[in-house]
């Protein structure tokens, strides 16, 4: 008896260890996802009646602007800030691992810290910082004289992107310069003494030895900033709310005001759907860069 | 040579610590404004120290806002999220790891398509599913669906992968339950991954925003970060309340992070490689 039962909890033990997980999956993932499929074929308000539409919110979303309107708005986000942030990332992780610098802890975690605080909070102060006619951005710029006009940084198209691409470079380049500190740390010494001993100096090592040998982990931050600008949500929903003309309005955004805002439930699930293939695609070359990057 | 690289180390050295003020600038900004009136806020020219340390924008929180409550929920959803967020993780990762059984490439597969199916693309569906179970406005619908993250099932299968099967094996010999060798083995074994993991679990949890603000309606039920935005409105916004408001929310994890610095960027790092 004892032994029977024994065998029965090393044979089941697995599906119980595993079962929370399933269940969470079935309720949070696979029900709603499956609902949100559904739902992308029905024009829905959120009263009682759905009316099913077939393909007419899939024709609406080709047709109208508003999708591909936010796709471009995260690829301009993500064309104004990705090189940007990445290169000072590079930039701080590979002096904060030279011998010669210092308070490198320090550093470290000065960067850091935007990336661990509220969103929330950040995005609030950044939206004191930047406005127009009282915010401390414009007044410290014109007082130093490099500007007459105020820019008008949360009120004009151009001027939105860049302030929520400032933002997002706030927020993450410590991320990415502790992904690449961990990169380069783990490059042989060796390397650059041979390359000392040929008499390169230290800007020629990092252009010969430290750039090529991070091309893979560089690869891999961009494609986690090209899944995190689609799904940017906070920072232009407290920043701009998506605007002004809709010039900061990311996918997510765009789901989040169609569907509480404007309640048009089965338009929403139909960008949702779309929304959804893109992060697959985009997170199956993540897979496999990590794949290979392991 | 010497003195060149001395010079500069110097030099940046300098430079470095213009760029650390330039990213702690938006904290101190934040910190002072929570001391100021409203109609400081927005001065010409700014006022870097109030004159006046206006505490009270502090305690109108509490008193008017129930920021008391808000602060406990914050740290409830934060901590029960983390604790059980682990727990369940560890145990998939487990059986992932260490375990042959039917339907295991099946049930991985599902791992794999939770990562790949964000939370966002299905908003519309997770209200209807939380409004027909009455979850709507409770902080456990918060809570609930960042339980058996991907992520964490990734992070702790990669950690259990190194638990030696000989251990395992010698316990069953011994006659232990596989319930009493994930409790009294795995776990013991797992209390690294646990910190590294939890913070960054905590940090998600203490900052999450967008299924939040979605559920979450009442002003005794809010979180920090939702309890924040709530306090917008319009024209009439009171920013020095918001950035107390921030103040409360931040200045715990900026003592935390000096004080931990260590162990949490490298809790950090060492999940975003693995997961």
């Amino acid at each position: 008896m004892q032994n029977l039962y024994w065998k029965w909890q090393f044979k089941s033990a697995p599906y119980w260890f595993i079962a929370p997980f399933v269940i969470c999956f079935i309720i949070f993932v696979f029900l709603p996802f499956s609902y949100s499929v559904y739902l992308s074929f029905t024009e829905w308000h959120g009263q009682e009646t759905k009316t099913f539409v077939g393909l007419a919110n899939y024709a609406t979303l080709l047709k109208s602007g508003d999708f591909w309107q936010s796709i471009v708005n995260s690829v301009l986000i993500f064309v104004l800030y990705v090189p940007i942030m990445l290169t000072l990332a590079l930039i701080f992780a590979a002096c904060l691992s030279t011998t010669w610098m210092k308070w490198t802890g320090f550093f470290r975690t000065v960067f850091f810290i935007p990336n661990i605080t509220s969103v929330v909070a950040i995005s609030f102060v950044f939206l004191l910082i930047f406005n127009a006619d009282q915010g401390i951005l414009n007044q410290i710029l014109m007082s130093l004289g490099l500007l007459d006009e105020p820019i008008r940084f949360l009120e004009t198209p151009w001027w939105a992107r860049v302030s929520v691409a400032i933002l997002v470079i706030f927020r993450w380049t410590g991320y990415n310069m502790i992904l690449l500190l961990g990169g380069i740390q783990s490059i042989s010494k060796s390397l650059y003494e041979a390359a000392k001993v040929d008499g390169a100096n230290g800007i020629q090592s990092f252009w010969h030895i430290t750039l090529p040998l991070m091309r893979r982990l560089l690869a891999f931050c961009t494609i986690l900033s090209t899944l995190g600008t689609f799904s940017l949500f906070t920072e232009p929903f407290i920043l701009t709310g998506g605007g002004p003309n809709m010039a900061t309005t990311t996918p997510v955004v765009l789901i989040y005001n169609e569907s509480f805002k404007n309640l048009n439930m089965g338009y929403a699930s139909t960008i949702s759907i779309f929304f959804f293939i893109l992060m697959m695609i985009l997170s199956l070359v993540q897979l496999r860069l990590f794949r290979e990057h392991d | 040579m010497r003195i060149q690289t001395r010079a500069l180390s110097i030099v940046m050295l300098v430079v470095f610590l213009g760029i650390a003020a330039a990213f702690l600038f938006p904290f101190a900004w934040m910190i002072s404004s929570s001391f100021k009136e409203k109609s400081e806020i927005f001065a010409n020219p700014p006022i870097w120290i109030p004159a006046k340390l206006h505490f009270e924008n502090f305690t109108q929180l509490f008193t008017e806002k129930n920021f008391g409550r808000v602060i406990l929920n914050s740290l409830f959803t934060a901590i029960t999220g983390t604790v059980g967020g682990l727990f369940f993780c560890s145990m998939a990762g487990f059986a992932f790891a260490k375990y042959n059984f039917r339907g295991k490439g099946l049930l991985f597969g599902l791992v794999l398509a939770s990562l790949m199916i964000p939370m966002e693309s299905s908003l519309v569906p997770l209200f209807v599913i939380y409004r027909d179970l009455g979850m709507i406005d409770q902080l456990w619908g918060v809570i609930l669906p960042r339980l058996t993250s991907a992520f964490g099932i990734f992070y702790m299968r990669q950690y259990c992968m190194t638990i030696e099967n000989e251990l395992l094996e010698a316990s069953r010999i011994d006659g232990c339950s596989e319930a009493r060798i994930y409790f009294r083995i795995v776990a013991p074994i797992l209390i690294p991954a646990f910190a590294s993991l939890g913070i960054i679990f905590f940090v998600e949890e203490w900052n999450n925003f967008l299924w939040p603000t979605i559920i979450l309606r009442s002003q005794e039920n809010l979180t920090l970060a939702v309890a924040i935005r709530a306090l917008q409105s319009g024209v009439r916004t009171p920013y020095n309340l918001i950035m107390s408001g921030s103040v409360i929310s931040v200045v715990p994890m900026l003592l935390a992070i000096f004080i931990f610095q260590k162990q949490i960027i490298a809790g950090l790092t060492e999940g975003t490689l693995k997961g």
